[in-house]
């Protein structure tokens, strides 16, 4: 019986009988409310349990533990992720990710959808098949490891080379949105490296559109399929080795035509946005912490693969690839944000507020341009972006 | 972004919302809810269905009138996942207050048992609830020209007559005003959704250039 002795006093002498004891959840004794006044004690990290918690050694020792939870609006959605390098400590890497919308404009101006609804309840069910070689937990969540390929290879003089296969501890979900099937993703690496994607299958929408805005698909030329983006956001919290000092920086290499380069680099000290560069990248960064060769600890942002889409006016939040925001937990979703407290979209989050605790909002665009492969099922097409270690072990951990 | 939130004090709310009746019951949670194992739930595990029932029941508390003449609606219960808040168990209650056009977000402290902040506003655009979905299909259906439109397409792919929107497989999306003529303009401030219906065929009828608008009960055509 967990029910705060005041209230349930109140319940009972006031005769409110037919309260199910287990709808009684509140705090318990090992995480009892603090007294008035008193500082709000740190909940133990991971802070959740089976089946929600995930806890994995993968082949070469490397460990990731997380929580995962099916929200009713962001669907999959990651928290406490925590990485234990080969021969290492653990170290924070994110307080929590979901995806943040799926917007989908259509190539002749209209229509133009954003997907992210109530995606816990359109979550698909997964079968055995759907979770090779490892484990679903509930209907909707599977949990499994994948080889990567080689995590390295060396040759060596005299000697045999050296090399090692990589694994990667994957954790995913499905959503029927429309036509859509989408795959959400999270891949985590022995190597301590993250790779958030979605992979969109199911069936195309069928739309048709004058010749320019589309391809034939079909028999002959009587269907011109409409082209379309996926212009897919993920929100990022990262706390890196807790939730204090973490600054956000980014990188660039000047010189175009020359024979030198110049490392560049830029620390966000408010609210930003950024586009992409050929060589661009950014990173989080614990200003306390560091590795054993004194360098501090962070992880970087590659996000070189999107197709870029830019909107019209009225969807400004199409027109950077980067944002970074002070962290306010009403703003969850990058358009149509669903809380009052907050501003509507991505771009309007961002306001030259100071940065003490940044939270990523990352785009990654594909433009989709049908084929005859494309009938159905659809091939899945993916999209993301990849999160590594930077610094965070003083070598190759393995 | 820096905005105020409003934190109220309900003294007594929540003990007199567990006077009430469950407004959810356990087990009608939609998948987000945990299906955990013995005990009560962890700091970080998803909410349970009782927990969801009991949030929903504490949020509502004070807005019993207006929900059983339909004026106001509970559209879903969320975990609240504030980093502030993370050494307590708290949910959020998205409440849709059709009389005013506005959406109020109540945070439930499960541990106290009462509304510990409220923030609500208009034009903020939350995804359909499932019975949000349901009466947007039944105003499709209402209407004289797409009604007759889907029950043919409906017979012709099922081979029988539609007996009700839950024959319809439905997906409603909430609708991102744009320029879409004059009708659509009501969206910026009414609650509109877009409405995908699959038939038992697995086919999709086109309704990209419908709009439902659930404040004025009205279907509206999009124009571009």
């Amino acid at each position: 019986m967990r029910f705060p002795l005041t209230l349930l006093s109140l319940v009972l002498a006031t005769g409110l009988a037919g309260v199910p004891v287990t709808a009684a959840t509140g705090a318990g004794p090992a995480r009892a409310l603090p007294a008035s006044g008193a500082p709000a004690p740190a909940p133990a990290r991971p802070a959740c349990r089976a089946p929600y918690l995930v806890d994995h050694k993968l082949p070469n020792g490397a460990r990731w533990r997380l929580c995962w939870e099916m929200r009713t609006i962001e669907g999959l959605t990651l928290t406490d992720v925590l990485y234990t390098p080969v021969g290492g400590r653990e170290v924070g890497v994110l307080r929590s990710t979901a995806l943040a919308q799926i917007h989908v404009p259509y190539d002749s101006g209209e229509p133009r959808f954003h997907d992210i609804g109530t995606l816990g309840e359109i979550a698909v069910a997964l079968q055995a098949a759907d979770c090779p070689g490892g484990e679903r937990r509930g209907q909707y969540v599977c949990v499994t490891t994948r080889p990567r390929g080689h995590a390295y290879l060396k040759s060596r003089f005299e000697e045999p080379s050296l090399s090692a296969q990589g694994h990667d501890l994957a954790v995913y979900a499905a959503f029927q949105v429309g036509w859509y099937t989408y795959l959400v993703e999270w891949a985590f690496s022995d190597d301590g490296a993250i790779t958030p994607r979605v992979g969109a299958t199911g069936s195309l929408s069928g739309f048709t559109s004058a010749s320019g805005h589309g391809w034939q698909t079909g028999r002959g030329t009587a269907h011109v399929e409409q082209s379309h983006s996926h212009n897919i956001f993920w929100r990022l919290d990262f706390d890196v080795d807790g939730k204090k000092d973490d600054v956000v920086e980014q990188y660039d290499f000047t010189g175009s035509g020359t024979a030198k380069r110049t490392l560049v680099r830029t620390r966000f000290t408010k609210e930003a946005k950024a586009v992409n560069g050929r060589t661009r990248w950014w990173r989080v960064v614990d200003t306390r912490s560091r590795n054993a060769d004194g360098h501090r600890i962070s992880w970087e942002i590659n996000n070189s693969a999107s197709a870029q889409y830019r909107g019209p006016e009225d969807e400004k939040f199409t027109r950077a690839d980067l944002y970074v925001s002070q962290y306010r937990s009403c703003e969850r979703l990058a358009t149509n944000n669903p809380t009052p407290d907050c501003a509507m979209s991505v771009d309007r989050y961002v306001n030259a507020e100071r940065l003490t605790d940044p939270v990523l909002w990352v785009n990654v665009g594909y433009h989709h341009v049908a084929r005859d492969e494309d009938a159905d099922p659809m091939p899945v097409h993916w999209q993301g972006f990849r999160i590594t270690p930077r610094d965070v072990t003083a070598k190759n951990p393995r | 972004m820096r905005r105020g939130r409003t934190v109220m004090a309900l003294a007594g709310a929540g003990a007199l919302a567990l006077a009430g009746s469950l407004l959810l019951t356990a087990g009608d949670q939609g998948p987000q809810a945990a299906r955990s194992s013995l005990g009560p739930p962890a700091l970080g595990d998803p909410l349970t269905g009782d927990e969801i029932a009991r949030a929903g029941e504490i949020a509502s508390a004070t807005l019993r009138t207006r929900m059983s003449t339909g004026r106001v609606e509970l559209l879903y219960v969320e975990r609240d996942d504030d980093k502030a808040a993370a050494h307590l168990r708290r949910a959020d209650a998205y409440i849709y207050d059709y009389g005013a056009d506005r959406l109020i977000v109540r945070t439930v402290d499960l541990g106290q048992g009462k509304v510990v902040a409220e923030s609500a506003d208009r034009g903020v655009r939350p995804p359909p609830s499932r019975a949000e979905e349901a009466r947007a299909a039944e105003l499709l259906l209402a209407d004289p020209e797409h009604g007759r439109r889907i029950r043919a397409a409906y017979a012709a792919a099922a081979g029988r007559a539609l007996r009700s929107a839950s024959d319809l497989g439905l997906r409603a999306m909430i609708y991102t005003p744009r320029r879409h003529g004059a009708a659509a303009e009501a969206c910026r401030t009414h609650r509109c959704m877009r409405l995908f219906v699959r038939l038992p065929d697995g086919s999709w009828l086109d309704t990209t250039r419908i709009a439902v608008d659930l404040s004025a009960k009205k279907i509206l055509a999009l124009e571009w």
